[in-house]
């Protein structure tokens, strides 16, 4: 088994004249956390994008497992074993929370049950129940998602990406606009879940990533200026220049 | 419960010899399962159709050359089957290549285009229709419904309805017609859940196509001819007003909607030839203080009778 899951070699995207994302190499180690930090605009984002399939690359490939992915679509690299959740929340609004992550979960039936109604759907059932508990949601699951606070649907954008089981987790800013209580909560669970699946992760609050990431990568104007464990970054004299502002 | 209205329909029909009322009643049920297409599209998928009328037409065409030919109910059935499957293929390969309001004009532009040309065809009788529609004896082996029998004709449309009805709660209940229903509510996500989305659209056009199809083979069954009027912007229209009369996404509500439509266009037609101005009040009034159609007051107090919870 390869110890790097995910590789992605020499990814660019081009905006008109702005190179969003410019030539940026990394891998990611199974079942780590890997952060991605990087002033706003810096291409964390756009570099999610690419890797999740949103957008095609001018160039450059993603490899998972060691299996090359070039010029396809987020349905392919699902298949792939990579799901991701949304800086700005991105679920079903008009849908009941359980039916939001059962949605995500019913890929996991075999084909067989997919001509019969989804009461005969037992495995995405039992996934809904088993991230109902764990992402602390039971007592909302028949609410719709559009009735949540904003913290649950932060928590239950997470559930959804976790729910068809991937390898590869990709979170932009999981904690955006959570209360402090609520960030410190997220990330022992974002912490929790990296037992299981290699987990990218973009996160401004710098304090949370230097405890839960294995690796940090930082980004600035497109380009990748550092990577290494969160002290090798920390004694970076680039990064400290770039990103904290002071050498 | 619409099998026991329809078999009331059918004791008073029988009994009172009036076969105008069941003869109508038929046409409302033939109509509301295209009624029943464009809900799937509007309410499940979220996608405008206004051109479904394109693909009734078309199985009624298909079934009255098919039955001029052979009057067999079964061949015209399949007839109407291929070709609401491989018209809803082509047509929705064509249609969804757009969304929102291009989708409903490409949808419009299509119907229209496929009726001008049955217009201007002469071997399938241009402007006056195809008429000459035989009588058919349907054959089900252990009985025989014959089609100008108006109480075996109807029940047999009240099952044939219902069957189409029930295929599509059916359907729409699988992981597949969730999916629609989650297509409707943020396509957007559709594809980080591992789905093509295009494709799933696909599928719901050619479902409601196919169910369109099947639903219009009946018309020429019904009333002896086909007529290019049947693909006309009038009946698409017609089975929108429908269904957000009857309900939008309830499937049920398009049926409901088709009956009271009928009724009311012939009621008041009988004394004024501007019935439309009545529909069309109705539609409005149904559009601005019943947002969710005639089921959306109805369903919650069944719901409450039956003992059942609501959603919030």
């Amino acid at each position: 088994m390869n110890q790097h899951i995910l590789e992605a070699k020499n990814l660019s995207i081009r905006f008109g004249g702005l190179r969003a994302v410019d030539d940026v190499s990394f891998k990611a180690v199974r079942n780590k956390i890997t952060t991605i930090i990087g002033p706003n605009g810096a291409g964390k984002s756009t570099l999610f994008n690419l890797i999740s399939g949103l957008l095609r690359p001018n160039s450059g490939t993603v490899y998972v497992d060691g299996e090359k992915f070039r010029n396809v679509g987020p349905d392919t690299m699902q298949k792939a074993g990579l799901a991701r959740s949304f800086q700005i929340t991105n679920l079903f609004f008009e849908l009941p929370v359980a039916e939001n992550i059962r949605l995500a979960a019913q890929i996991l039936e075999p084909k067989s049950r997919w001509a019969m109604p989804i009461r005969a759907s037992v495995i995405a059932a039992k996934r809904v129940q088993e991230l109902l508990e764990r992402f602390d949601l039971k007592s909302k699951a028949e609410y719709l998602v559009g009735a949540l606070s904003h913290g649950e649907q932060r928590r239950l954008e997470i559930a959804v990406a976790l729910a068809c089981k991937p390898k590869i987790l990709l979170l932009d800013e999981p904690t955006q606009g959570m209360s402090h209580g609520d960030t410190e909560d997220t990330a022992n669970l974002i912490k929790s879940l990296s037992e299981d699946v290699t987990i990218l992760l973009i996160e401004h609050d710098i304090g949370l990533v230097m405890k839960i990431s294995d690796y940090v990568l930082v980004m600035h104007q497109g380009q990748k200026l550092a990577e290494g464990t969160p002290e090798e970054v920390r004694a970076n004299a680039a990064v400290q220049a770039a990103y904290f502002g002071h050498a | 419960m619409l099998l026991v209205v329809g078999l009331i329909f059918a004791a008073i029909g029988a009994w009172t010899d009036d076969t105008f009322y069941l003869r109508l009643a038929t046409e409302a049920l033939i109509f509301s399962g295209l009624a029943l297409a464009v809900d799937i599209l509007l309410g499940y998928t979220g996608l405008l159709s206004l051109g479904q009328a394109m693909f009734f037409g078309l199985g009624a065409y298909v079934s009255a050359v098919s039955l001029i030919a052979i009057p067999s109910f079964w061949l015209a059935f399949a007839a109407a089957l291929m070709t609401g499957i491989l018209v809803g293929i082509v047509g929705g390969l064509i249609a969804n290549r757009v969304r929102g309001v291009y989708f409903a004009l490409i949808t419009f532009g299509m119907a229209q285009v496929v009726a001008k040309i049955i217009y201007n065809t002469r071997s399938l009788g241009a402007s006056d229709g195809l008429i000459g529609v035989p009588i058919v004896k349907i054959n089900f082996g252990l009985f025989i419904i014959s089609s100008d029998h108006p109480v075996g004709f109807f029940l047999f449309v009240v099952a044939y309805i219902g069957l189409l009805y029930l295929a599509a709660a059916y359907i729409l209940d699988t992981p597949f017609g969730r999916l629609l229903i989650a297509m409707k509510a943020n396509e957007r996500r559709i594809p980080f859940l591992g789905y093509h989305a295009t494709s799933a659209r696909l599928a719901a056009y050619v479902l409601a196509a196919t169910i369109a199809s099947l639903s219009g083979a009946l018309y020429p069954m019904l009333r002896g001819f086909a007529s290019p009027e049947l693909l006309f912007f009038a009946t698409s229209g017609n089975a929108v007003i429908t269904v957000i009369t009857g309900g939008v996404g309830t499937l049920v509500g398009a049926i409901y909607g088709s009956v009271i439509l009928t009724v009311i266009k012939s009621y008041v037609g009988s004394w004024t030839e501007h019935h439309l101005i009545v529909i069309g009040v109705l539609f409005m009034i149904v559009v601005i203080f019943l947002p969710n159609g005639i089921m959306g007051v109805i369903r919650p107090k069944i719901v409450k009778l039956l003992g059942g919870k609501t959603l919030q």
